[in-house]
């Protein structure tokens, strides 16, 4: 038992793991009829979270309380981006692609600039980066004309190859890379350093500036695609479509195991904590229960689970860690 | 000797001949009598069978290495830790170890003055002195102010005479050693004192305030209160000290009279070596002197210094005299290859600090991977890392610096403080770099890993590497090749070779120009003109606004037309101030405005139906908030993420009590909103009481202690305060706030939509940091709060008469938010760079 707590600590996607399972078998159960159709419903949902969810996990990781809030902006922004530049036709694919990751981009860059030149906590930054997208999306709604939808961003948006959604395996392949970056690279290794202790880190000789401009850049860049993709789902833009990704990527990255607190993130642990949020929503649906029983089963969902993973503060060196994000924590010991 | 030692503790028997014990003073009732106190943490035996009793009057040194379980026992006094066995006497009352706390260990006379501060430093000095009387929250306390103002002007200068300290100053802007004195101070003031322990007390007081404290330990003593005094520096040990006890591996390995021992004997017992390094041994290169190019250049200073490798620098003086900020200087200078300060440095160096725990340690991490990030660092970020393969690379290091390699795979919170400093030596080593920079690096280090320590800075120099070494050990540096003698930021006396002596280092830390005097008086200058300009600005753009607004339309400053305008204002500045609490407490919730919404729905639809069952359910709902507080508290949970899932709970519930917008508002409540003085716009009203009742609470001695909360909360748990109590209290008073910013919603709309709260949630949050709190907590600005509340919400108002689209609302928002951060950020930047 104790060689699997110790497991776990070192692996903790296996909760939300654990969860999917459970839900999963739960749903087998009260639906007696679970096609492989409707779970690959649940997994295309679960992988348009997990684009804008990987960005919030490398930001999160970052340490000091960071979390993007501009990422739901940034959503709906590219997503009237791609439909008005691609306006339908492949041949404008390739520009449309360039124009909406630039703009992912270049916002991950001035998130960076804030937090990092002008030292302006990263909540705060993001959060105003996204007021001024917001207005940003209700100019460009203005310009809004067409409905249409390219061919082939509508082959990666909504079509399956051999039952899977194309959209799920870009999803896949996102974590994959992502993983192997946090756990096998130079940068995965330092991101995890400077979320840690961000003194120890410069001390050591760490470039912590471009360590966590990379995080942002990252962030934008999945954020912008995320919302291309979802445009092309949902045949058009409208100026929600990124609202929910606010809190479901950090729901997502925390029910996954990364710490909030920075210095451990987990890839595999995403894409398990997407899918547990989409279940969960998807099990009330089937229950048929309302929208408000929904909403209620899904924070207490996300407030248990946190309170069992941060099982008593088996695993929290981290609350007595220098530079510790107070904000999330307060210092204490026991 | 130290198997000899072994043997000793190993065998109870042999004590009898080797291991001197005074008798116990039997006809005076001790203070505390230990009896065979034990306690293990995991594998560590930090306390093994310890007796100890102390009789009033005493003075008793604690020594021992570190790791000895000083600290430990030290907790176990006052009620910090529990003992696993043993029992506990004080004054003669046996102590029944569940229910003794710091807050009993008080009540009965006993308290510590631990080694790091436990000061909050976002209050001033007369509020950490009110921390000291801790309270339940909702306790009474008219008159604290002055009461503790007086006490603690008292105390600092009956210990510290003539120290002078500005007791309405924020502690964050006293120097170190003056922190050190209130800390002290605020310790002594203790009612009934018995026995007062001093963790470390001198490590930051000059010469002349360590002698004072001595000279008052000695008069308090003489009065019959006792004291336990522990210290690194032996010499002060035996100075103050009537009786000195020796720990050793979680045991007390002697006892006895003061004046039967010597600094040599104690180094001893505690395991180390007697320090065997004469003046100007050290085996330097000094021929290399003239020969090699120098790898760093000091300019500024009378002819310039050149350090080159092979050399060892030392730098002294005095504490916080400016040898630090050189190292630093020195360090910049290398990595960004350009001369900061007028030092140049010819290469990147490495760098160990002394304060493992902010600066040092990744604590997430195991030792092996806390060392290979040294040799990470220089690489491509797309490189390839692999901690096998790098194992290999460790494994000549580890001989080096006696790490055993099967704890490389150990957690390097679970070394020892040498260990996880020798591990912060590798990680620089694995560096590369042929400048290494120390940065007290011993601090807090046992005897022996010291020694070993020293034997490694000479190999590493006489590798050709350039060593420049902080210690606030002076005898450390007389390991030094050279030592420069630091006084008010600038080297003032440069020793070489022979000259080097502790001695001399003293006489030319207090001697030169400036005189010691001046030390003690010197406090920080007050906050910039320009800064002081920025704390305006939330207020300052209030202004432009509203006459901006005035200018375009003058309609706008008629009673009629300001209330129009502002009532929109009133929920806005209702959640601001009570997300103002959280973000005062280092926390954020996320689920402010669905909280707030939720309320609207409560009051709108129950309230109206049934009164009663309304008003409970409203209630009710303020208790879960103020339970979700507890939750967080007692679990330490993360708050920014279980708010956010109770901001689905909060939407949750009021879907299902509505789940289309509708309702009706209560008449009363519609009263409360819309009453109406004569030229008055009942919304100004409304705004202005709120501010001010938030003031109020702010001012309270429980809001005082929120706000330490917010800064420094295991602090003021040791001191005995709730945590618990007033994290519920903190949410209470938040979810207060939001409730009638709900209520608030429902009188102004005549109706409710649960999805009404949720834009208040950010907008709440840049309205609090606009008004210039500080989101890590600690600060809360009541007044800036309000302003930049009402300042956020008028400025749609504002481009509907320029006659500019609300679409751009958000984006100005948004621009207000960064720009006052942005200009405040950066006048930090400068005047920290100042």
């Amino acid at each position: 038992m104790s060689g699997f707590h110790h497991w776990a600590e070192r692996n903790r996607w296996v909760w939300s793991a654990l969860g999917v399972l459970l839900l999963w078998l739960l749903l087998d159960v009260l639906t007696a009829r679970l096609t492989l159709a409707n779970l690959s419903g649940v997994a295309q949902s679960a992988a348009f979270l997990v684009l804008p969810a990987v960005g919030q996990m490398f930001v999160v990781t970052t340490g000091r309380g960071n979390i993007d809030l501009s990422i739901p902006s940034t959503i709906t922004l590219s997503a009237f981006l791609s439909m008005n530049i691609i306006a339908g036709s492949n041949s404008m694919l390739p520009v449309g692609l360039a124009a909406v990751l630039a703009a992912g981009l270049a916002i991950g860059a001035a998130n960076a600039f804030l937090v990092l030149r002008l030292r302006i906590p990263a909540m705060i930054a993001t959060l105003g980066v996204g007021y001024i997208l917001a207005t940003g999306a209700l100019l460009a709604n203005r310009q809004f004309t067409t409905y249409t939808v390219s061919s082939a961003l509508s082959f990666v948006a909504n079509q399956r190859i051999a039952g899977v959604p194309v959209v799920l395996i870009l999803a896949v392949l996102a974590v994959a890379v992502a993983s192997f970056v946090m756990r096998r690279t130079v940068y995965g290794r330092l991101l995890t350093a400077v979320g840690q202790s961000l003194p120890a880190a410069e001390l050591s000789g760490v470039r912590s500036g471009k360590i966590v401009s990379i995080a942002f850049l990252i962030s934008g860049a999945l954020a912008a695609l995320d919302g291309m993709l979802l445009a092309a789902h949902a045949g058009g833009a409208f100026l929600e479509v990124g609202t929910p990704y606010l809190l479901d990527s950090i729901a997502a990255v925390v029910l996954g195991g990364t710490l909030i607190a920075g210095g451990g993130a987990t890839a595999l642990g995403v894409l398990s904590g997407a899918f547990l949020l989409v279940l969960i929503v998807t099990t009330i649906q089937v229950a048929g229960l309302s929208i408000g029983m929904q909403e209620l089963v899904e924070g207490v969902i996300v407030v248990l689970v946190l309170a069992l993973s941060s099982g008593g503060g088996r695993t929290r060196p981290m609350r007595n860690r220098p530079g510790f994000p107070r904000i999330l924590r307060r210092a204490g010991t026991r | 000797m130290a198997q000899a030692a072994q043997r000793l503790h190993d065998d109870p028997m042999q004590r009898g001949g080797r291991l001197y014990r005074e008798p116990p003073p039997e006809e005076v009732q001790p203070v505390v009598r230990l009896r065979g106190i034990g306690k293990s943490f995991g594998p560590t035996r930090a306390n093994d069978a310890i007796d100890l009793a102390i009789a009033p009057g005493e003075v008793v040194g604690l020594v021992g290495a570190n790791g000895a379980g000083k600290s430990t026992l030290m907790r176990v006094i006052c009620g910090l830790v529990q003992p696993d066995e043993g029992s506990f006497e004080i004054a003669g009352e046996t102590i029944d170890f569940t229910h003794y706390s710091p807050n009993a260990a008080l009540a009965r006379g006993i308290r510590i003055v631990h080694q790091e501060l436990s000061l909050c430093a976002n209050l001033t000095v007369t509020e950490n002195f009110m921390l000291e009387e801790p309270a339940p929250p909702l306790a009474p306390a008219s008159g604290w102010r002055s009461r503790f103002r007086e006490r603690a002007r008292r105390e600092t200068e009956e210990i510290f005479p003539g120290v002078g300290l500005r007791l309405d100053a924020r502690v964050e802007e006293l120097r170190i050693g003056q922190r050190q004195v209130v800390e002290i101070s605020r310790a002594a003031a203790t009612g009934n004192l018995r026995l007062l322990v001093l963790d470390e007390p001198t490590s930051s007081l000059d010469a002349g305030r360590s002698g004072h404290l001595r000279e008052w330990v000695r008069n308090g003593a003489a009065k019959g209160a006792a004291f336990i005094f522990i210290s690194h520096k032996l010499h002060e040990i035996l100075d103050v000290a009537t009786r000195v006890v020796v720990m050793r591996n979680g045991r007390v390995v002697w006892d006895g009279a003061a004046e039967r021992t010597s600094v040599a004997t104690l180094v001893e017992q505690m395991g180390g070596h007697p320090p065997a390094v004469p003046a100007g041994s050290a085996p330097v290169a000094r021929q290399a002197e003239n020969a090699a190019p120098p790898l760093v250049t000091v300019a500024g200073v009378a002819a310039g210094l050149n350090f080159r490798a092979g050399e060892i620098i030392g730098l002294a003086g005095l504490d916080g005299n400016g040898q630090r900020p050189f190292l630093h200087a020195v360090r910049r200078a290398g990595r960004r290859g350009v001369a900061v300060a007028g030092i140049s440095c010819a290469a990147e160096p490495g760098f160990v600090s002394g304060d493992r725990r902010g600066e040092g340690v990744f604590p997430l991490w195991s030792v092996l991977e806390n060392i290979v990030v040294g040799g990470s660092v220089r690489r491509n970020l797309l490189g390839i890392v692999s901690a096998t393969k790098e194992r290999r690379t460790v494994d000549p290091l580890l001989d080096r610096l006696r790490i055993v390699g099967s704890r490389l795979d150990a957690n390097i919170l679970e070394l020892s403080g040498g260990n996880q400093q020798k591990t912060l030596v590798a990680r620089a080593l694995m560096h590369g770099s042929r400048i290494l920079l120390l940065d007290d690096p011993t601090r807090g280090v046992d005897v022996e890993t010291k020694q070993e320590f020293y034997r490694l800075v000479r190999e590493i120099a006489a590798e050709g590497a350039l060593v420049i070494w902080y210690s606030t050990e002076d005898a450390e540096l007389l390991e030094c090749s050279r030592v420069l003698v630091f006084r008010d930021g600038q080297v003032t006396r440069e020793l070489r070779g022979g000259e080097i002596s502790e001695e001399a280092i003293v006489a030319c830390s207090f001697i030169e120009p400036g005189g010691a005097g001046a030390r003690g008086s010197q406090a920080h200058a007050g906050p910039s003109f320009v800064s002081r300009l920025v704390q305006f600005a939330p207020a300052g753009s209030l202004v432009v606004l509203l006459v901006a607004m005035v200018a375009l339309n003058p309609e706008t400053a008629t009673p009629f037309g300001a209330d129009l305008l502002l009532s929109a204002a009133v929920p806005v500045v209702l959640v601001a101030l009570g997300q103002m609490f959280f973000i005062g407490g280092s926390e954020i919730d996320l689920g402010i405005g669905p909280f707030a919404g939720l309320v609207s729905v409560l009051s709108a639809t129950l309230l109206v139906a049934q009164p009663f069952l309304g008003g409970l359910a409203i209630l009710l709902a303020l208790a879960v908030y103020a339970a979700m507080g507890l939750l967080i508290e007692l679990r330490r949970m993360p708050s920014i993420v279980v708010t956010l899932g109770a901001s689905f709970v909060w939407t949750g519930c009021g879907y299902m009590l509505q789940p289309t917008p509708g309702g009706s508002s209560p008449a009363w409540l519609t009263a409360a909103f819309n009453w109406n003085v004569p030229d008055l716009p009942t919304s100004v009203a409304l705004i202005v009481i709120a501010g001010i009742v938030a003031v109020l609470i702010d001012r309270t001695r429980a809001g005082v202690v929120l706000r330490g909360f917010g800064n420094d909360a295991r602090a003021l748990r040791q001191l005995g305060w709730s945590a618990a109590a007033f994290a519920m209290l903190r949410y209470a008073i938040a979810g207060c706030f939001a409730a009638a910013a709900g209520f608030s919603l429902t009188a102004i709309n005549t109706a409710s939509d649960i999805n009404a709260g949720n834009a208040y949630t950010l907008l709440s949050i840049a309205a609090v940091v606009i008004g210039g709190c500080e989101l890590l907590g600690g600060s809360t600005a009541p007044v800036g709060v309000v302003c930049g509340a009402v300042t956020l919400s008028l400025i749609g108002a504002l481009l509907g008469l320029m006659g500019i689209s609300t679409d751009y609302n958000a984006a100005v928002q948004g621009l207000l938010l960064l720009a006052i951060l942005g200009v405040r950020g950066a006048i930090r930047l400068r005047e920290a760079r100042a």
